[in-house]
C-alpha cells in the first residue's frame, strides 16, 4: 500500500500559488499533516481525494496515476472534508444508505456497516432524527462515519476534531490509531495534541511547501536541548518576545513563566523537555528563517 | 449609526456581488436582444387595424421602454433573488442582526439594492435606445427627452415594484423558495392580463402607451379599432401614424410615482415579515447543511456517560465490488421524494386516477399537463442538490460518480415522470396510440434532461425553475406547436425534436458534472 506524491503543485484561477512541488511518500500509518492557516493543507487533501486536480506533478496509488484512473483511488477512498453539508430531511441512517449506495455498496452490506458505524460515533440514540436538527459536532460525527462506510484503505479526515466535544476526541484518537495498522491515514490539522495523540508521522506544511517529514520522535529529537523556561517579570515580556521565540507564557505569582525555544538560553533560563508543538513552532521558524533569507 | 453610510455600502456590496454574476450578463443580452428585435421588426405594438407609429425618439424610446419592463420585471426578478438568500447563507446576516440595524433600513436597503441592479440594466438599454435611434429611424428630428422619459417614468417605477417584490417574496418563508419561483411567473401573468384590462391601474403603464397613442391615432383614422396589442413575432403593422409622444401630465407623472410608493410600502411590509434571522423562525427551512442546525438536538443524549471506550471496526470484507446502479437509483428517488408532505403525495395521486379515470384524450391531456407541473421543485433540485446542501465533496470523491450517480439522478428523475403521468401513459398504451406514446415517452425524457441540465450548469435550482415554468406555460398549456414537449396534442407535438433534445441536454449535463469535477 503505498501513495506516492511527487512535485506536486496547484495554482488557483486567480494566480494564487497553493502548494509548491509537494513531494511524500506514504505507507500505512497515520500521517499528521501540520500548518499555520492557509499553509495548503486543504489544498492538499482535496487533490488527495481526487476533488481538484494538481496543476504540475504527479499521485500515484500503489502504482496506478490518480489523474489517469481516479476511481481507482475513489475505490479505497475515505475522505471527511474540512466543510461539508448533509441532507436535513434525511436521518443518519437514511444519509449513510444514500451515500453507500453512491460509493456502491450493496444494501445487506450497507446495514450491518451504518449500524455498526452509528455505535462507534455514539448517534444510534439520534439515528431516526432528521439531519437538519443536529448540532455542529454530531454533524462532524455523521461525516466521519460516512468515509468509513467503505472500509477505506486510504482515510483522510480534514480537521476532524473540529466541533467535537473532549469525549468525543478521544474516541475519534483512539479509532484513527485502531485503524491505522492496514491502511493510510492523512489526518490534517492545526491541534498540535490530536497529531501528538496519533500520528506515526509528521509532514509539517507551510506557504505550499513540505518543512519536515519525520516521526514525532525525530522532530522532537530537532528540538532537544532547546526548549527552556524562563521565570520574568511582567514587565519584560515584551522585549523578551522580541528577543526570543517564545512557545508559551503563564502569569504566577513570581512572574511571567515563558517557555522559549533557542539554542542560546537567557540566563537563569531551566531547561525542561520539548513537546510537539515546541517542534511544530521550531521548524516552523527555521523555515520562515530560511525563506526570509 | 450614519444610515447613507450603511445604506450605501449595503446597497454597493449588493450592487458589485450581482452585477460581476453571469446572470446579471445574460438576463442583460436577454434584454438587449428584445431592443434588437425591435430594429429588426420582430417586435411590434400594434394598434387598431394593424397600426405602428413611425420610428421616431418618442416611439422607439416607448418601445422599448414598454418591452424592457414587461421582460425585467420577469427575468430580473429572477436575477435579484437571492440578497436575503446571501445574507443567510454565508450567515452575514447574523452579523448584521447583530447591529442596531431595524428591520425595516435592512428590507427598503435590499429592496434599493435589487432596484440598483435593474436599474443598471435600464441604463445600459437606454444607450442602447440611442443606437437603435441611429440606426432606425425614420425621422430626421431627435429628442433625448422624447426618448428617454418612457424609461424613467415608466419603466422605473416597474423596476422599484419587481425590486419590493422581490424582498417581499424573500422574507416570507413560503415564497422565499421554488415555490415562490414558479408563483411569481403566474402572478406576473395575471398582471400582464390585468394591465390589458381598460380602466384597471396597472404597473406596466401600457394603458398610459395606449391612451397616449390611441389619442394620436383617432386624428388619422377616426374609425380605428380599439386595440392594442405588444407582439412577438406575431401579427405585422402594416400602416404608420405618426406619435409625437407622450404629454406628461401631472395626473400622468403621479400615477406612475404611485407605484414607487407602492414599492416602498411592499418593502416595509416585508420587514414584518423579516425575523432578522432569528434560528427560531427558520424551522422547517432547507438550510444548507454545512451551516450549524437552527434547532439543535441536545448534545448531551447521545453522549456516553462513562469512560471512554476504545474504538473498533469490523473489516468490510468481501461485500464491495458489484456496483450496484439500480439500488443507486431507487436511493436518488428517495432523496428526492424526502420531505414531501402528504398533500403532495395526494395530489400526485389525485391526478394519476384523474388521467386514469377521463373518457377524453383532452381531459387526459390536460391532467397530463397539471401532473407534470406538480413535481416542479423535486426536479428543479436535480444536478443543484450537492451544491445546494454542501454534499458535494462526498459524493464526486465516490468512485465513478460520474458515470454512476449522475445517470442514476437522471434516472430518478425519468421514474418520477413516469410515475406522475403514469395515468395517460397507461392510457395512450391500452389504446395502442403509438404516436401518442412517443410524445409522452419524449416528455418524460426531456423534462429531467432539462433539469439535470440546468441544475449542474447553474448550480442553482432556480433556473429551471424560472425556464420551464414559462416554457410550460407556453407550450404544453397553450398548445404552441414547436414548445409543446409533452405532446399534448398531435398538432403540437414534436417527439422526435424533444427525444434528440433529451440526449442533447442529458450530454451537456454529463459535460458539466464532467468540467466541474476536474476529473473524467
Amino acid at each position: 500500500m503505498r501513495l506516492i506524491i511527487d512535485k506536486v503543485s496547484k495554482r488557483y484561477g486567480s494566480g494564487t500559488l497553493a502548494l509548491r512541488g509537494f513531494s511524500l511518500e506514504l505507507g500505512p500509518g497515520v500521517l499528521g499533516l501540520l500548518g499555520p492557516n492557509g499553509a495548503g493543507k486543504t489544498t492538499l487533501m482535496s487533490i488527495l481525494a481526487t476533488i481538484t486536480r494538481a496543476s504540475e506533478g504527479n499521485i500515484s496509488w500503489n502504482g496506478s496515476d490518480v489523474a489517469r484512473d481516479p476511481d481507482r483511488l475513489r475505490a479505497e477512498l475515505g475522505y471527511l472534508p474540512q466543510d461539508f453539508g448533509v441532507y436535513p430531511n434525511l436521518n443518519p441512517v437514511e444519509f449513510l444508505e444514500y451515500l453507500a449506495a453512491v460509493k456502491g455498496l450493496d444494501g445487506t452490506a450497507a446495514r450491518g456497516r451504518i449500524d455498526e458505524l452509528l455505535n462507534l460515533v455514539n448517534l444510534t440514540d439520534v439515528r431516526k432524527r432528521p439531519l437538519g436538527g443536529f448540532s455542529g459536532g454530531m454533524k462532524q460525527r455523521v461525516g466521519i462515519a460516512q468515509a468509513l462506510l467503505n472500509d477505506p484503505k486510504l482515510l483522510i479526515v480534514d480537521e476532524p476534531t473540529a466541533g467535537l466535544d473532549p469525549e468525543e476526541r478521544v474516541r475519534f484518537r483512539n479509532l484513527l490509531s485502531d485503524l491505522s495498522g492496514e491502511r493510510i491515514v492523512i489526518l490534517s490539522t492545526h491541534i498540535v495534541s490530536d497529531v501528538e495523540a496519533t500520528a506515526t508521522d509528521i509532514a509539517l506544511i507551510s506557504q505550499g511547501t513540505l518543512v519536515a517529514h519525520a516521526s514525532p520522535e525525530e522532530l522532537l529529537r530537532q528540538v532537544e536541548s532547546k526548549v527552556w523556561e524562563w521565570v520574568i517579570p511582567s514587565a519584560e515580556l515584551a522585549a523578551a518576545k522580541q528577543k526570543f521565540l517564545i512557545s508559551s507564557t503563564t502569569r504566577r505569582s513570581d512572574g511571567v513563566h515563558t517557555r522559549l525555544l533557542g539554542s542560546t538560553p537567557p540566563p537563569h533560563a531551566v531547561a525542561v523537555a520539548p513537546n510537539l508543538e515546541d517542534a511544530y513552532l521550531y521548524c516552523l521558524s527555521n523555515y520562515r528563517a530560511g525563506a526570509a533569507a | 449609526m450614519n444610515h447613507a453610510h450603511v445604506l450605501y455600502h449595503m446597497v454597493r456590496a449588493d450592487f458589485l456581488e450581482r452585477v460581476r454574476r453571469y446572470s446579471f450578463l445574460l438576463t442583460l443580452a436577454g434584454a438587449l436582444y428584445l431592443a434588437y428585435g425591435v430594429i429588426t421588426e420582430k417586435v411590434w405594438v400594434v394598434l387598431g387595424n394593424g397600426y405602428r407609429g413611425v420610428y421616431n425618439s418618442a416611439w422607439i424610446g416607448a418601445l422599448m421602454a414598454i418591452c424592457c419592463s414587461t421582460f425585467l420585471s420577469l427575468a430580473g426578478f429572477y436575477v435579484v433573488k437571492n440578497s436575503v438568500q446571501r445574507d443567510r447563507d454565508t450567515r452575514v446576516g447574523q452579523i448584521l442582526a447583530a447591529t442596531p440595524m431595524r428591520k425595516t433600513f435592512y428590507t427598503l436597503a435590499k429592496a434599493i439594492s435589487n432596484f440598483a441592479v435593474l436599474a443598471a440594466m435600464l441604463a445600459v438599454l437606454m444607450v442602447a435606445a440611442l443606437v437603435m435611434q441611429w440606426l432606425h429611424s425614420e425621422a430626421n428630428q431627435f429628442s433625448l427627452w422624447k426618448l428617454w422619459a418612457p424609461f424613467v417614468l415608466l419603466s422605473l417605477p416597474v423596476m422599484a415594484l419587481t425590486a419590493a417584490v422581490t424582498v417581499l417574496f424573500e422574507t416570507i418563508p413560503l415564497l422565499r423558495g421554488g415555490f415562490g419561483n414558479v408563483a411569481y411567473f403566474f402572478m406576473w401573468t395575471t398582471g400582464l392580463a390585468l394591465g390589458a384590462q381598460a380602466g384597471i391601474a396597472e404597473p406596466m403603464g401600457m394603458q398610459v402607451l395606449f391612451r397616449s397613442t390611441r389619442a394620436a391615432l383617432l386624428q388619422v383614422d377616426p374609425n380605428v379599432r380599439d386595440s392594442f396589442s405588444l407582439t412577438i413575432g406575431g401579427e405585422r403593422a402594416v400602416q404608420r401614424f405618426l406619435w409625437t409622444g407622450f404629454d406628461w401630465t401631472v395626473p400622468i407623472v403621479l400615477s406612475r410615482l404611485l407605484w414607487v410608493g407602492v414599492a416602498v410600502a411592499l418593502a416595509l411590509v416585508a420587514s414584518v415579515f423579516f425575523h432578522r434571522f432569528d434560528p427560531a423562525y427558520e424551522q422547517g427551512r432547507k438550510a444548507p447543511a454545512s451551516r450549524p442546525a437552527n434547532s439543535e438536538v441536545n448534545e448531551t443524549q447521545s453522549t456516553v456517560a462513562d469512560n471512554v471506550s476504545p474504538a473498533h471496526l469490523t473489516p468490510l470484507a468481501g461485500n464491495r465490488g458489484r456496483l450496484r446502479f439500480a439500488h443507486l437509483v431507487g436511493s436518488e428517488l428517495r432523496l428526492m421524494l424526502k420531505g414531501q408532505r402528504w398533500w403532495w403525495y395526494a395530489g400526485a395521486a389525485g391526478m394519476l386516477i384523474g388521467s386514469l379515470a377521463s373518457p377524453t384524450a383532452d381531459e387526459r391531456a390536460n391532467w397530463l399537463i397539471a401532473a407534470w407541473v406538480w413535481p416542479v421543485l423535486i426536479w428543479s433540485q436535480v444536478g443543484s442538490r450537492e451544491t445546494r446542501f454542501a454534499t458535494q465533496s462526498l459524493v464526486f470523491s465516490s468512485e465513478r460518480s460520474l458515470q454512476r450517480q449522475l445517470p442514476a439522478l437522471w434516472a430518478a428523475g425519468v421514474l418520477l415522470a413516469i410515475m406522475t403521468g403514469a395515468g395517460v401513459g397507461v392510457r395512450l398504451l391500452l389504446s395502442g396510440d403509438r404516436n401518442g406514446l412517443l410524445a409522452w415517452l419524449a416528455g418524460a425524457l426531456f423534462i429531467p434532461s432539462f433539469a439535470l441540465a440546468s441544475g449542474v450548469w447553474s448550480r442553482s435550482s432556480k433556473l429551471f425553475e424560472a425556464l420551464y415554468t414559462v416554457w410550460w406555460y407556453v407550450g404544453p398549456l397553450h398548445h404552441t406547436a414547436g414548445l409543446d414537449f409533452m405532446g399534448i396534442s398531435r398538432a403540437s407535438a414534436s417527439p422526435g425534436v424533444y427525444l434528440v433534445a433529451a440526449a442533447g441536454l442529458l450530454a451537456a449535463a454529463y459535460m458539466g458534472r464532467r468540467v466541474r469535477l476536474g476529473y473524467a
